[in-house]
């Protein structure tokens, strides 16, 4: 079964990540690198993937014509995605055990961050009805 | 460039109008597009990945516990609008590449064959497991 872990960041997570002291950025990057080798040599990674700043995103919607038109991201949105991991393992509990280590990633100072993760599980392909 | 494009779907609209309740031949008219672009993608040599995710009604949050154990709840946050159903990784020369691939996904045929102009988020790649950056 695969699971893809989301990792949300509110909007100004961004700008206040990288004013933490350097140390503290290092060692958060540290752990998810570690992390990511961990669930690799446990065969359970898949993929991940770490996404730049909400000020770079865009919001597209093709135009009659078929052509882009291009828009700044939901204003409303309070968080964003900042990053994910797809996991593939033998049970939901499974993930939602990586998800909690992912959750307790270090913080300012090193204590864990406890940020909520969104766990939700990958189709191996369109409804079985429309095959 | 490695960008991310996220089809966005309205939490508000996922009970009524989901793939699953739509005419059959209309499904499989949105599936086989969507066949096609990958392929297309991938000729291109653009396609890094994609995943199409299940629905919001089995979607859990999970917290850390102090003992580092899961502390889980029922997704999604109260306060979402949306709700991811899938996404494409690419890998584009340009942004402008990148959203005229979202603009041809937000084409993507809906009931009755006509264009669903879907919002499709695009955000840039920073690090990725496929550049063996994490």
């Amino acid at each position: 079964m695969k699971y893809m872990l989301m990792m949300n960041a509110p909007r100004g997570g961004y700008k206040q990540f990288m004013s933490w002291p350097r140390k503290d950025i290092e060692a958060h990057i540290a752990f998810m690198i570690n992390f990511a080798k961990k669930l690799s040599a446990a065969g359970e990674l898949v993929s991940a993937e770490g996404l730049a700043s909400p000020v770079q995103a865009k919001l597209v919607r093709a135009g009659k014509d078929g052509k882009p038109i291009t828009d700044g991201v939901f204003p409303e949105a309070k968080e964003f995605l900042a990053g994910y991991w797809i996991v593939q393992v033998d049970s939901p509990e499974r993930a939602y055990q990586i998800a909690a280590e992912a959750s307790a990633a270090p913080g300012v100072g090193g204590p864990p961050l406890n940020m909520a993760i969104e766990v939700r599980e990958v189709m191996s392909g369109p409804p079985k009805d429309f095959e | 460039m490695k960008y991310i494009l996220m089809m966005q779907f309205p939490l508000s609209e996922w009970k009524t109008s989901r793939m699953e309740l739509w005419p059959p031949q209309d499904a499989k008219a949105h599936i086989n597009f969507l066949r096609q672009f990958n392929k297309e993608l991938t000729e291109a040599g653009e396609f890094v990945r994609t995943e199409g995710l299940g629905g919001p009604e089995q979607m859990k949050i999970v917290r850390a516990k102090k003992d580092g154990t899961p502390a889980i709840t029922d997704g999604p946050f109260p306060e979402s609008k949306e709700v991811l159903a899938g996404y494409w990784i690419i890998d584009v020369e340009t942004p402008q590449r990148a959203y005229e691939i979202a603009a041809r996904a937000s084409a993507a045929p809906g009931p009755g064959g006509a264009p669903l102009h879907m919002p499709i988020e695009v955000h840039p790649v920073m690090m990725s497991s496929t550049s063996g950056d994490v």
